[in-house]
């Protein structure tokens, strides 16, 4: 009986808890403790991407917690779509740690932990099989993020932080009310047996299940920051902390996660009566998402919010994409969220290196020196900052080329060969008649590239070539590496864009087709010989 | 007795919607503690309403759906009841800081300008 | 096979070269200069290596497996047209790099400099020598990038900021065009091969789609060749340095679109269609480039409008619905190739030897550089299409075309030998401008710079161009013949039309044709002397016609006026907006949903209504109403309202079977609403403003409509939910199991420490976070300036002390809260007990660790109202975060430990033991779960509530401070700080 599937939550976990006992003023050991948990959980997440792609196709592994049957306990299911959400996130934990130990994590208490536990958040959002474990995850992460969008205190972020709990309060509430519908009326919480009685359920309760279905739906487009729901994003992220605004990148595709699973798993096509339900408004509200974050891309100069804007951009598209209901097209959308999320991430992480040492990005310093110069954490200026590492105007540069390149979808790294994964299989080689929709997502797709190309060259001449004698920031080699790391990464999508595509293809098709997924929860073997002790 | 409870679940969301709609931070948490009432209710209904059947057993005796109500959504309740305690408690320190940083109690952390 | 390598190194090595450049330091001119021509060097001798398979109509293809998944593969394709151009792409490269070897200033961050050149050239190579679409289209965009990068270079200036920009912004929009145009003829023909595309030209022509490729695809060609209308972005590129413009902007980057017209003229050619797109296009920039170039001063400017105008003789001839024009056509490339770059370094020797550009400025440098003088001579009339010289052979060809080729028009027909002539005279005219206006007349005076002959190998990179103009003027057959046609055949293949690359052709109407258009263009330019010497700025009747205001206008416009009116329009930053339509689209969403299916009335009788209940709720719906009500003005009373509708809530638990539920409840409800207590004293005071203005009166009228409907429909959810039968397999088996197999008599405490542990432990790792966040923030909470000062009472029963000399401050409050603090004092141990009871039994009975928690901390903060904050803190030590820990530890242990008994996490196991007192306690491994969940419990409400409580005690010590610049007051050491 081998338990990987549950250490990318007991880590993290047991981190945060040793953290928790730590006492504030040991800052190193924490951040020692914190850098072994995500290298674990990096090491963990390719363990298990490698086993959830394993020679069967539908292999999916079932960890049923408690040894309960899966019908009755809890179970964790990872699958190919987890193990790859599992990896991005322990990227993005590992990517914002290092850059935090800089300077952030000394900003205020208790970093390191909340950290920890959005990652367990995160985690187990990704691999629970129960959708009250869901919820459950689901606060889990959002109370951790809470914590990371108000770390470091000063009027902008509390603002923003008490719009986006709001937001999130009521959010929940939703969710609460679609899951106890969906008991209700299904009488199970277990997804794939959920998924079994959706098609046998009786006409007159199949309009509860739906309403049921379609309050849980508000709730998940509510985190991905679908028009209307997600004016509290960009806001949020922009007035967050870069390493918080990094792990956020992760945390606004969750609800696109949720509707990937749950929306494919419960409506799709076996759902019987309730085959492809609500797939319409995915798809119109998707594009409208688009061109909502294409508009608040241009009609901002500010590059936090420019990010927070894309970071709408690319959950329309996602969204849109997986309205389509293609197979190929969802590979597709699959491929586009792994390299969206890492280039968030990155630009999220190199505005502030890039806004330091800048007039425009004054009103930022004053933010954060505001959250700096309290008498009880260290004075941080601009000294702390490591080392500055030679010729970092050029490398500052580049890496924001390569963001931007990446946000509008341009050659050569991976956005250009996400958008055509998404656009070649919507059009299909094959010569037949096409929906106008699917015209219209590629013109939107198009579309929303063409205004990120405008936006991110007017800022960043603004920020690099229209500023004279701008200080050349002081910018440490740990703040630096993550940027390049993740810009690497999305060229190693380029590259390796074959067998990444073989992947996500494999993802997408057992998405469509979940009858693996659902046989594996349900037939899961006890794992203990015979029944535990006292039993 | 479904009809009073149902009743009673329409009248908090609505007041707690209303109150969720305003601008005063207060009136929102309030509005939020009144929701989650409704929502708590709501869920507990879903199990049916059973009358004199806690899901309580005697000693060494299994127990069964026609003496106890159904456990599970108590549990679910209880779980939910923890986590808007929570919530609650975090929102209402954020309105706090939010006033003393801001100077004002409006969720938009400045006064609407007219 | 090595060939295909050889393509590989041609695409690979410029890119390997721009890293390489990029490392070298600042100031290693001569390193990055000769690395640069090294690659460069050997980029040619590889297409020339090359040739012969090429040259019989062979193609030389690698291919690498990229994306099979999607049919997409790494595709590089030599065929004699990708062979031509690539020959120019390094050819030209290389004389560039020697060229900008001493152009460039040597304090110049030179490298950066090579390093996008090189990088450009790579991108360059991969685009001709792309063998599948997608692949065009990547390094098609690629292109764009470095020439941003390559005008951008001298960004410390705004027109090389503003050129840089517009360049991309018009280069790349055309790019997405193709790109979508690349996708819809892929899907037209099922696939991105070139080869697959070349193949099924009738298939494309006859499909519906055919008509949006075109459009797109052109688009692309259009914006990347500067033809009109998106011409006016190349004159602005003039601001990169001048070897840049040598490189893109005569034989490269703008030969790309005109390039692609030829690539895929097998494919989309042959429509009339494509006649009036494309043709068009060619013939107004044709003529518009060549009148605008007369009246530039700037010798660049001049040059770079002919370029434009000579693209658009080429796009012309690619738009003619004739084999022989498309042979004119890529004659015309090379020709243009070889003079416009060597015009451009030798406007760029003049620059840098006199120190300006402006034609007003300049003359006579005849005599101070003569060689230059004759060199430009030379090329400015291969531009002009002086006879012998190659632009005069492809200019013939051309008239013979505008003469003879079919057009879908009549009129077309007969006015296009004119528009050919007029053009040609044009630029007859131009070019003599170049050269009389540069090189004669009197000594130049007032110059930055004494003129002079530039250092030979500056010069070097000119003659050879200027000697390949010449010697192809003579022996076109002999010199660029095959190459030519290798060229046409891999576009024609069979289809391939005789030509003749004579010199002379005899006396025929193309020959009588130049002969009008060289005098025209002389008489035109002797008419246009006065005018051209009082040096206005900008062409007679066009100046209105400024294609950079209207572009920088419309940019403004749609990227930034209209963007910023839509995002306001479409969105906003306020709460409430969001919340409404939060709100709102739920509860649509939910009656969408039954509206489709229609909501029966569910199978199950609703039971008689008990009015002892309805009467407990009419005091509920009461209280919801009144805290409604009274929320914003009285808060207190708000509050009290709040815990009527939790008691409410709590009897209808009670009523209804769930014990737990109303226990929890009214713990919850009691440490709420002691928090919000605490709270309370920090909110600004509110008086209630009689009166409300009509707007307000309306956004009221709207929530309350909102409210209302969202009460109706979940009161109707609830209601259709009640009246159907319940679930039961899970709660049967729950109940079953319970006991046995759980190990607890109370259901609901062993479903949530055992049969969805996990839950609970997902949640008190919530109230963990919360709680540290809690802290974390009240760490740096400051009070607003008007609720520093202490509360009334206080001050009255402070002054009141004062007052008496025999009293002490405070004395009052003790005196009020003697008993009850007293009383408080003795009952907390009653209540630790009570805790441990609930904690103990709570696995079978209803209890368990979060009730019990509350109650430890309900416990602690009695003491704190009665005590006093000092009081307390000096009596006793609490250590909050320490029992959150142990409580996370304990749980996640209890959990983990089942796997050393080889059971998966959080499996139970359990035994009872007999206690004195309490009786059986169930020693479930589950009871240690509960205890982990109660140590936290405890810690994490009271490091919340004291945090909370201790703000008071230091408010009034903090001295109020403008918000601007906050400080924070230290939390007491008792609070988490150990």
């Amino acid at each position: 009986m081998d338990h990987l599937t549950i250490a990318p939550i007991v880590v993290p976990l047991l981190a945060g808890t040793a953290m928790v006992l730590i006492g504030d003023q040991r800052r190193t050991l924490k951040a020692a403790l914190g850098l072994a948990s995500v290298l674990a959980l990096l090491a963990l997440a390719l363990v298990l991407l490698r086993l959830a792609d394993g020679a069967d196709t539908e292999a999916v592994r079932v960890y049923r917690l408690g040894d309960w049957p899966s019908l009755f306990g809890i179970v964790l299911v990872l699958d190919r779509l987890a193990a790859l959400m599992l990896l991005l996130t322990s990227i993005l934990g590992l990517a914002a740690l290092v850059f935090s130990l800089a300077r952030w994590h000394r900003a205020g208490v208790h970093f390191h932990p909340l950290l920890q536990f959005q990652l367990m958040g995160l985690n187990g959002t990704f691999l629970t099989g129960d959708l009250f474990n869901l919820f459950v995850f689901f606060e889990v992460m959002l109370a951790a993020s809470y914590g990371l969008v108000l770390h470091g205190s000063g009027t902008a972020r509390v603002r923003a932080g008490l719009h986006y709990i709001v937001v999130n309060l009521a959010a929940s509430l939703l969710f609460l009310i679609g899951v106890s519908m969906l008991y209700g009326v299904a009488g199970t919480l277990n997804m794939a047996d959920l998924a079994k009685r959706i098609p046998t359920l009786a006409g007159e309760d199949r309009a509860l299940l739906e309403a049921g279905a379609a309050i849980l739906g508000v709730a998940f487009l509510v985190k991905a920051g679908m028009w209307p729901l997600g004016f509290w994003l960009p806001t949020t992220y922009a007035a967050a902390s870069s390493p918080a605004a990094a792990i956020l990148s992760i945390l606004s595709k969750v609800g696109v996660y949720a509707v990937l699973r749950l929306w494919l798993l419960l409506f799709g096509g076996a759902a019987g009566a309730s085959a492809g339900f609500g797939g319409a408004w995915l798809l119109l509200g998707g594009l409208l998402t688009i061109a909502f974050g294409s508009v608040a891309v241009l009609a901002t100069q500010d590059l936090a919010r420019l990010a927070g804007a894309s970071v709408l951009v690319s959950s329309g598209t996602l969204l849109a994409a997986i309205g389509a209901g293609q197979v190929a097209v969802t590979g597709g959308a699959l491929f586009y969220l792994a390299s969206s999320v890492l280039a968030i991430a990155a630009f999220f992480l190199l505005i502030e290196l890039v806004e330091r040492g800048r007039e425009v990005g004054a009103d930022v310093l004053a933010v954060t020196r505001e959250a700096f110069g309290e008498a009880e954490e260290e004075d941080l200026d601009e000294e702390e900052v490591g080392v500055a590492i030679p010729a970092t105007m050029a490398i500052l540069g580049m890496s924001f080329i390569g963001c931007a390149l990446l946000l509008a979808g341009l050659p050569p790294l991976s956005g250009f060969l996400a958008k055509f994964a998404m656009l070649a299989p919507l059009l299909g080689p094959n010569g037949g008649s096409v929906p106008f929709i699917s015209w219209a997502l590629v013109a939107a797709l198009v579309l929303s590239g063409l205004a990120t190309v405008v936006a991110m060259t007017r800022t960043g001449i603004n920020a690099f070539w229209a500023s004279p004698e701008r200080a050349v920031p002081r910018v440490g080699v740990v703040e630096i590496a993550p940027v390049l790391l993740l810009l690497a990464l999305c060229l190693a999508l380029t590259v390796q864009a074959g067998p990444v595509m073989r992947y996500m293809h494999a993802t997408a098709g057992s998405l469509h087709a979940p009858q693996g997924y659902v046989q594996g929860v349900l037939s899961a073997p006890p794992s203990g010989s015979g029944e535990g002790s006292g039993r | 007795m479904e009809t009073i409870v149902a009743l009673g679940i329409g009248v908090l969301t609505g007041s707690g919607v209303w109150l969720l709609l305003r601008p005063r931070t207060f009136q929102v948490i309030i509005g939020l503690s009144l929701l989650s009432y409704a929502v708590n209710l709501f869920i507990f209904s879903t199990g049916g309403l059973r009358t004199g059947a806690a899901p309580v057993l005697e000693r060494g005796v299994a127990g069964d759906l026609a003496q106890q109500a159904d456990p599970l959504p108590q549990a679910l309740v209880l779980t939910a009841i923890v986590i808007s305690f929570a919530t609650t408690a975090l929102f209402l320190v954020v309105l706090l800081a939010s006033r003393g940083l801001t100077g004002t109690d409006h969720v938009d952390g400045r006064e609407r300008e007219r | 096979m090595p060939d295909a390598m050889l393509l590989l190194a041609i695409v690979g090595l410029p890119f390997i070269g721009a890293i390489a450049a990029g490392l070298l330091p600042t100031h290693a001119r001569n390193a990055a200069a000769w690395l640069a021509g090294a690659i460069a060097l050997v980029g040619l001798l590889l297409v020339w290596v090359l040739q012969p398979t090429v040259a019989d109509g062979g193609v030389v293809r690698l291919e690498l497996a990229w994306m099979p998944a999607l049919g997409l593969d790494f595709v590089l394709r030599m065929d004699g047209l990708a062979w031509v151009f690539a020959g120019l792409v390094t050819g030209i490269g290389l004389l560039v790099v020697l060229y900008a070897r001493y152009y460039m200033p040597p304090e110049d961050p030179v490298p950066r400099f090579f390093a996008f050149l090189l990088a450009f050239m790579g991108s360059m190579a991969g685009l001709v020598l792309a063998g599948n679409l997608i692949q065009l289209v990547f390094f098609w965009e690629l292109t764009s990038l470095f020439s941003f990068l390559l005008i951008g270079y001298r960004y410390q200036a705004a027109a090389a900021r503003d050129g840089a920009r517009m360049a991309l912004t018009v280069t790349a929009s055309g790019g997405l065009a193709l790109f979508a145009g690349v996708l819809v003829l892929g899907h037209i023909v099922g696939g991105y091969d070139l080869d697959l595309v070349l193949a099924s030209g009738d298939r494309v022509r006859s499909h519906p789609l055919y008509l949006p490729a075109l459009v797109l695809v052109v688009l692309g060609a259009l914006t990347k060749s500067a033809q009109f209308p998106f011409h006016f972005w190349l004159p602005h590129a003039m601001a990169a340095p001048t070897p840049v413009s040598a490189y893109l902007h005569s034989a490269t980057l703008v030969k790309a679109g005109v390039f692609l017209l030829a690539r895929l003229w097998p494919v989309l050619a042959g429509t009339d269609a494509w006649f009036w797109i494309v043709g068009t296009a060619g013939v107004a920039t044709l003529l518009l480039g060549a009148y605008v170039a007369i009246f530039q001063h700037d010798l660049k400017g001049l040059l770079a409008y002919s370029t434009i105008s000579h693209l658009g003789l080429i796009t012309l001839l690619l738009g003619l619905d004739s084999e022989l024009a498309l042979v004119a056509a890529i004659f015309h490339v090379i020709n243009h190739a070889t003079f416009k770059a060597s015009l451009f370094m030798a406007a760029g020797i003049i620059d840098h030897e006199t120190g300006t550009r402006d034609i007003r400025r300049l003359s006579g440098l005849n005599r101070s550089m003569p060689f230059t003088a004759r060199l430009a001579m030379v090329a400015a009339a291969a531009m002009a299409g002086v006879p012998l010289l190659n632009g005069f052979l492809s200019k013939e060809m051309f008239f013979a075309e505008a003469l003879w080729a079919p057009t879908p028009s009549q009129l077309i027909y007969d006015l296009m030998p004119l528009a050919a002539v007029v053009a040609s005279a044009f630029s007859v005219a131009y070019s003599l401008r170049f050269i009389h206006g540069a090189f004669f007349g009197p000594d130049p005076v007032g110059l930055p710079r004494a003129p002079h002959e530039p250092p030979s190998w500056m010069r070097f990179p000119v003659e050879v161009l200027v000697l390949a103009c010449i010697m192809v003027g003579i022996l076109p057959a002999a010199t660029v013949g095959p190459f030519l046609d290798m060229a046409a055949r891999s576009v024609l293949g069979a289809a391939t039309p005789p030509y003749s690359l004579a010199v002379w052709h005899g006396f025929n109407l193309p020959l009588l044709m130049s002969v009008i258009a060289l005098a025209g263009g002389v008489a035109l330019y002797l008419v246009l002397q006065r005018h051209l010497l009082s040096g206005v700025e900008g062409p007679p009747l066009l100046r209105r016609l400024e294609g950079r205001r209207m572009f920088e206008r419309t940019m403004v416009f749609l990227s930034w006026r209209l963007a910023r009116s839509l995002e306001g329009l479409l969105g906003t930053r306020r709460l409430q907006p969001q919340l409404r339509l939060l709100v709102g689209v739920a509860i649509l969403a939910a009656a969408w949903a039954v509206h489709r299916r229609g909501l029966e009335p569910g199978n199950l009788a609703p039971s008689g209504a008990d009015p002892v209940l309805a009467l407990v709720w009419a005091v509920g719906v009461a209280c919801a109403l009144g805290a409604a009500w009274q929320a914003k003005f009285h808060r207190l009373a708000a509050l009290i309202l709040l815990g009527g509708a939790g008691l409410v809530t709590c009897v209808t638990f009670v009523w209804f079977s769930a014990p737990d539920l109303a226990l929890t409840q009214l713990l919850v409800e009691v440490v709420t609403t002691v928090l919000l207590l605490l709270g309370l004293r920090w909110l600004p005071k509110r008086v209630p403003v009689s009166g409300l203005d009509a707007a307000t009166a309306a956004r009221r009228l709207r929530d309350l409509a909102i409210a209302v409907a969202a009460g109706v429909g979940l009161a109707t959810l609830a209601y259709g939910v009640m009246t159907r039968i319940p679930p039961e397999i899970l709660a049967q088996y729950f109940l079953e199991r319970a006991y046995t197999e759980g190990g607890g008599a109370n259901v609901v405490n062993v479903i949530l420490v055992d049969f969805r542990g996990f839950d609970t432990l997902g949640e008190i790792t919530v109230l963990a976070a919360v709680a540290l966040t809690v802290y974390a923030l009240l760490r740096r909470f400051r009070p607003a300036p008007d609720s520093v000062g202490t509360p009334e009472q206080q001050r009255d029963q402070s002054a009141h002390d004062a007052a008496r000399p025999d009293r002490q401050v405070g004395d009052t409050a003790a005196d009020w809260l003697l008993v009850p603090s007293v009383l408080t004092r003795l009952l907390f141990p009653v209540i630790g007990l009570v805790a441990l009871f609930l904690l103990l039994r709570g696995h079978d009975l209803p209890g368990g660790g979060f009730a019990a928690g509350l109650a430890t901390s309900i416990a602690v903060i009695l003491q704190y109202m009665v005590g006093g904050a000092q009081w307390i803190e000096t009596h006793l030590r609490l250590r909050p975060r320490r029992w959150m820990g142990a409580g996370l530890l304990l749980a996640a242990g209890t959990g983990a430990a089942s796997w050393l008994f080889g059971y998966p996490f959080l499996t139970s196991y359990f035994a009872y033991a007999e206690l004195p007192g309490i009786g059986a306690v169930p020693m479930a491994s589950a009871l240690l779960f509960d205890l982990g969940v109660f140590a936290l419990v405890v810690g994490a409400t009271i490091l919340m509530l004291i945090a909370l409580a201790h703000q008071s005690v230091r408010g009034h010590r903090s001295v109020p401070r403008p918000t601007a610049t906050p400080t924070t007051v230290r939390a007491p050491a008792a609070v988490g700080e150990e």
